[in-house]
């Protein structure tokens, strides 16, 4: 097989050297001609022919197939051996697991896990399982302890198996109390009231206080008490509250513009670093931990460029918001029956810059709570 | 070898030729060249001279017997 190359040549007089090659026999299949130079293919057994001629300057000479191929190794040598290297060692870095942390505050299920995930290949300084493989260990390891697991997750986090479990909790039977009162645990008017066992003492908008009977589990007739029942049912009343709130009339907010930068953070002994300069002023990140290694871990971070500006609410403004924080307050301890009937600006005042409120609220909330008692015989 | 030689030979049956485009001369078969310059090309072919002459000649292709020259054409006589 003919090998060829391509040689870059210096010539003064281009007819002399072509007379030259036609007389040394040198077989020139390409030339790309060069105001001082010529850029010629020959064979490879022609080249000791060619630099024979005196008058000619050879300045370059690239080989081509797989010379060209060889030659190349050859000069990079060093980055491909890196390149090898560094995707030996990547490789070696994503697929083994450094350490396995069980997270549940008992230790009893911590150390039954953790030797549930030892026996299946799970442990520290193992080889990587697959997604698959993982759903399997879980699935064994929940089917193996029905009574203390309820829920296992394995997740891997860089170069640890991070494991979540949640303890199965078996309901202890508890018997139901014989004779019990429905009793009021605040002030207020009864606006509804639903029962199923026991007699009820009030009716709707009679105003109670706290620590009445509102459903008793003595049935009477005639002052003398027939049955004793626990008393069950729930009691909606109109109740008060005076809340306060404040908020600063005047405040900076961040946002977010349409810039982005990807960084790549190290966070060692509680300590952060970037391993880029990051070039905005102001920015939120957003965190994707990659790995841990030898304790510092590794995260890809997306920065998102903010805009400070200083925001200035009128009174009514800030009035308003002041407002919605202060019914916030109370719709936080309301659960999905209960709700606010009616509200009313009591106070309020600017001081220092802020707006300071208080706030009467009427509220519909179930008041009822269910306290046993002892039958006299 | 031989097979090659025996094709080569029914296909170019002949010692030489010569090919002309509108920028291009291919002469196949030539013994020597006996001048070459940018306005004027003399090869010696067998027993007579192919004198080519015109401007911007350049030579392509050169091996043994084969010569491919760009170039303005104006005139090809034999001498």
């Amino acid at each position: 097989m003919k090998k060829y190359m391509w040689v870059t040549i210096e010539v003064a007089n281009k007819a002399r050297f072509f007379l030259k090659c036609q007389e040394k026999q040198i077989a020139i299949l390409e030339v790309q001609q060069e105001k001082n130079s010529l850029q010629i293919k020959i064979q490879k057994e022609d080249y000791s022919k060619l630099k024979k001629i005196w008058f000619i300057k050879i300045v370059k000479i690239q080989a081509l197939g797989w010379d060209a191929t060889r030659e190349k190794l050859r000069q990079y040598h060093i980055f491909i051996c890196a390149l090898v290297i560094g995707a030996i060692l990547l490789y070696f870095c994503s697929h083994l697991m450094l350490s396995v942390t069980v997270i549940h505050s008992k230790e009893e299920i911590r150390s039954l896990v953790l030797d549930a995930l030892e026996s299946r290949g799970i442990k520290k300084n193992s080889w990587r399982k697959e997604f698959g493989e993982l759903e399997e260990i879980k699935n064994e390891i929940l089917e193996m302890y029905p009574n203390d697991l309820e829920w296992i997750e394995i997740e891997t986090h860089g170069m640890n198996y991070v494991v979540r479990v949640v303890e199965r909790k078996l309901e202890e039977e508890t018997e139901e109390p014989t004779a019990c009162n429905i009793v009021a645990i605040k002030d207020g008017i009864i606006k509804e009231m639903v029962y199923s066992q026991g007699e009820k003492m009030f009716s709707q908008n009679d105003a109670v206080k706290k620590g009445d009977i509102l459903i008793s589990g003595s049935i009477k007739k005639d002052e003398e008490t027939k049955n004793t029942v626990c008393a069950t049912g729930e009691v909606y009343a109109e109740v008060w509250y005076q809340v306060s709130a404040s908020v600063p009339m005047t405040y900076e907010n961040f946002e977010r513009t349409n810039k982005v930068r990807w960084n790549i953070k190290l966070k060692n002994n509680g300590y952060d670093d970037f391993l880029f300069k990051s070039r905005l002023e102001n920015y939120e990140e957003e965190k994707h931990p990659l790995l841990t290694i030898f304790g510092t871990e590794v995260s890809f971070v997306k920065q998102y460029e903010t805009l400070k500006s200083t925001v200035t609410l009128t009174e009514e403004e800030a009035l308003n918001k002041a407002l919605e924080a202060a019914l916030e307050k109370v719709e936080m301890t309301l659960d999905e029956k209960e709700e606010i009937i009616a509200k009313k600006v009591l106070k309020k005042e600017v001081n220092n810059s802020t707006m300071n409120i208080e706030v009467f609220v009427s509220v519909l909330e179930q008041i009822g709570e269910r306290q046993e008692f002892v039958v006299e015989e | 070898m031989h097979l090659y030689k025996t094709i080569k030979n029914f296909l170019l049956d002949q010692d030489y030729f010569i090919d002309l485009w509108k920028n291009y001369v291919h002469v196949y078969g030539f013994n020597k060249i006996e001048i070459l310059q940018e306005t004027k090309i003399v090869l010696t072919i067998q027993d007579f001279q192919l004198e080519i002459t015109g401007h911007d000649f350049r030579v392509l292709k050169l091996t043994k017997q084969e010569i491919l020259i760009q170039g303005n054409l104006k005139e090809m006589r034999i001498l």
